[in-house]
């Protein structure tokens, strides 16, 4: 349905009034005293503590800090989840004893929630940094390597034969047809991926971490400063947004010569 | 080699493989660490530790309780939070389906609150309501809430337009337009909503109580990991992955059950 | 020297623990540089049959060969035009046609001509670049064409290569077929239910019996065709109103609706 600019405006209209009644429920509950302002800070309270904490540590650091050592942890974590969780799901499409073999294993695991890596990474590794990258990989891997799987597995089965009608060997069928064809479902899974890790990271940081976004909300909840905790969770919030924003245009780049 | 659909004494190639693989590896698994100790039992325990654990929580009792005493307190918490977040947020996202209008006034607040990762709520549902069995019903429904609302807003979207009109050619409306159209159009993306909201229910639980709890598998992960005791944080991840991988099934089940028309099975 | 033999071809095909039968004690030899077409009813096992020449389904008993050697394999050699186009949508034209040469080895330069000289035949000059999706369905089979030929396959596999375009883009296509055919000859086994395109394409045209699939009969087209001098004519419309053409269609027609009323639907 074509919206005409009219009803644009309307639905503009009533998405500012939504957005308008949300804040002022806010502040009347606020207000009315209902709720001490401790646990409830008023939304331009939670805005001030977000400003004040790019100049004033918290937790041994300013919030930019904090994000920084949360989005290294993520990178580690979601680039070796994406490394190797691709090529084995595309491989593992292709040939069907790898399937097999791994399989088993991959379902054995995959259901153990993320964060319940955190106790057996601190026996492993230590407090360094092997242990919350492992919680980020092991949330993000799944979807990585289940999508790949099924974009190869789903190819429709007449590239398969002209490839093979063409006479192209299983290298080139395997990166220049089953790759290809797969990257709409390998996408899918890279967005999964990249928020079941980013929210993963929270997790681990919640418990087992000295610095980063996951710490410095607990610490202030240890402190009873509400107004850190709202806006920590903003910004993971925002960050989480970016990065999906991020991956969606990676999509829009890779399947810009396909028809959708 | 033969196709692995094949069939070798009653199994295919496939199961054969499968069932190899898992034995090798507790294999390697027991010759790491019982009979080379390469692998300290402090890293990685033994399987005859873990053995011992399993006994141990199981018959016993561990970290306040015995293992299906935890499981049972833990599954309460969930069916409570899962519970409200479905009875909410399915008719929050079909109203936001259907209404362009609800969804413009309510998709303000929905989308400043929605890409904060429901682990992200925890030091504030402490805040709010402290240590206990309150603090993380919050967070489950908050967990639960929003895969709900979203995959419920795109089922209803997706109903085929041709129907809609359908319906309103018939003059149904109201009440019945809801039951008889609505619901059971946007049924499939409503389960998987449902499937994402279970999920997402015991990977919460399982942090919040790893951040402080006295009973569920998460409390049993963080005394394993304060007692350093390997096989015990060992069973405790074991039992998580069975929870998980049982409501799967069971919600699977539940959903080729009721839309038996459809014939994809749900695996993830 | 490149010919196609069937002997004794018959093709069971397995569903719910039943066994049907496809194909049945199918015999047909093409000789070299022969364009010979299959014509029968929907499930005759016609596309079935190319598909055994083609290396992509095998026979139940019976052996399918090219050039009396038995085909174990799909390749280049034996150059597959499939109906729904099998262009890979994420490579341009040119790459499309180039995936097959570069699989063969050929160095850049040679395979830089085969292309051009097969975009100019197929008339696809300035597409070079785009993509599969930015083509109407007639310029894609144009590519599929194109990345066939230019294989320099041995025979040449064409299932219902028109079937999935328009009436109109069909006749254009049929016309550039035969010119092409006339100019470049090769061994063609071409699969289709269209009767006068078979008429008009082929040299020979093997009607097929409805499941399981025999042949009826085979008619000889190339004889007429010369000895009425079909080819003077540029248009295919003036052909197709040739008495002797329409007389040949005809016939075809009749031994198929025979078959179709056989059929049990």
């Amino acid at each position: 349905m074509k919206a005409s600019a009219k009803d644009m405006f309307g639905t503009a209209k009533l998405s500012l009034i939504g957005l308008m009644a949300f804040l002022g429920i806010w502040y009347l509950v606020d207000l009315s005293q209902l709720v001490s302002t401790k646990f409830l800070p008023m939304p331009h309270e939670v805005l001030l503590k977000l400003i004040e904490l790019f100049h004033i540590p918290f937790a041994g650091n300013l919030l930019q800090d904090h994000m920084m050592a949360s989005l290294q942890r993520y990178f580690w974590g979601f680039g070796l989840a994406v490394l190797i969780g691709v090529p084995l799901g595309l491989l593992m499409g292709w040939f069907r004893w790898l399937d097999d073999v791994v399989t088993p294993l991959f379902d054995s695991v995959r259901f153990i929630a993320p964060v319940a890596w955190v106790p057996f990474a601190a026996l492993w590794f230590g407090t360094g940094a092997g242990g919350p990258t492992l919680i980020i990989f092991a949330g993000a891997f799944p979807p990585c390597l289940i999508n790949a799987y099924r974009g190869a597995k789903g190819i429709e089965v007449r590239y398969l034969e002209a490839a093979n009608m063409l006479g192209v060997g299983s290298f080139k069928t395997i990166t220049e047809v089953l790759l290809p064809a797969a990257i709409p479902s390998i996408i899918a899974g890279l967005r999964i991926g990249a928020g079941l890790g980013w929210l993963s990271l929270v997790g681990a940081e919640l418990i087992a971490a000295s610095s980063g976004m996951g710490y410095l909300i607990v610490k202030g909840q240890a402190a009873v400063a509400t107004e850190i905790v709202m806006a920590g969770m903003l910004s993971i919030g925002f960050v989480g947004v970016l990065i999906d924003v991020a991956i969606r245009k990676m999509e829009s780049f890779l399947l810009r010569h396909r028809q959708n | 080699m033969p196709r692995s659909d094949t069939q070798i004494v009653g199994l295919s190639r496939r199961t054969w493989l499968g069932v190899l693989t898992i034995v090798v590896v507790l294999l390697v698994w027991w010759l790491l660490t019982s009979v080379t100790g390469w692998i300290s039992a402090v890293r990685f325990p033994p399987p005859k530790d873990v053995g011992e654990a399993f006994k141990q929580i199981a018959l016993q009792g561990y970290g306040n309780g015995k293992l299906h005493q935890h499981i049972f307190h833990s599954f309460k918490l969930v069916m409570m939070g899962f519970g409200v977040a479905v009875a909410v947020g399915v008719p929050l996202g079909l109203l936001m389906g259907y209404s362009r209008k609800a969804e413009a006034l309510i998709n303000p607040a929905f989308l400043l609150l929605r890409p904060i990762p429901p682990l992200a709520w925890i030091p504030l549902a402490i805040v709010w309501l402290g240590l206990g069995d309150a603090a993380k019903v919050l967070v489950i429904f908050v967990a639960a809430f929003v895969p709900s609302v979203i995959n419920s807003y795109t089922g209803v979207r997706n109903i085929d337009k041709p129907i809609m009109e359908a319906a309103q050619m018939l003059g149904i409306r109201g009440f019945k337009f809801v039951t008889d159209v609505l619901v059971p159009g946007a049924f499939p993306m409503i389960f998987t909503g449902l499937r994402l909201s279970l999920q997402a229910s015991w990977t919460t639980l399982v942090a919040a109580e790893l951040v402080g709890a006295l009973y569920g598998l998460g409390s049993i992960l963080n005394q394993g990991a304060q007692d350093i005791y390997p096989a015990m944080i060992l069973i405790a991840m074991v039992f998580v992955a069975i929870c998980g991988a049982l409501s799967t099934a069971l919600l699977g089940y539940a959903e080729t059950k009721a839309m038996p028309w459809r014939s994809e099975r749900v695996t993830a | 020297m490149s010919t196609i033999e069937f002997k004794q071809v018959t093709r069971v095909f397995k569903r719910d623990g039943e066994d049907f039968l496809t194909i049945d004690g199918f015999d047909l030899t093409v000789s070299d540089q022969e364009f010979v077409a299959i014509v029968g009813p929907s499930g005759c096992g016609k596309t079935t049959c190319m598909r055994m020449v083609a290396g992509l389904e095998f026979p139940s008993t019976g052996l399918v060969s090219v050039s009396n050697k038995p085909v174990i394999s799909p390749g280049p050699d034996r150059a597959v035009v499939f109906q729904q186009f099998a262009l890979f949508p994420w490579k341009s034209v040119f790459d499309n046609i180039d995936f097959g040469l570069r699989a063969k080895g050929l160095p850049q330069e040679k395979r830089y001509e085969i292309i051009t000289h097969y975009i100019g035949l197929m008339n696809l000059q300035g597409y070079e670049s785009a993509y599969p999706h930015e083509l109407s369905g007639g310029m894609q089979q144009r590519v599929a064409i194109a990345r066939a030929y230019a294989l320099d396959p041995d025979v040449l596999l064409m299932d219902e290569p028109f079937g999935a375009l328009d009436a109109q883009t069909r006749v254009v296509m049929q016309e550039e077929l035969v010119k092409l055919a006339r100019r470049n000859p090769r061994t063609v086994l071409f699969i289709t239910h269209a009767v006068e395109e078979a008429v008009y394409l082929a040299d020979r045209v093997v009607v097929m019996t409805s499941r399981p699939g025999k042949i009826k009969e085979i008619l000889d087209v190339k004889s007429i065709r010369e000895a009425e001098g079909w080819d003077s004519h540029s248009k295919i419309e003036d052909v197709m109103d040739l008495a002797s053409f329409v007389h040949l269609r005809t016939r075809i027609w009749k031994s198929l609706r025979e078959e179709h009323g056989s059929d049990d639907h």
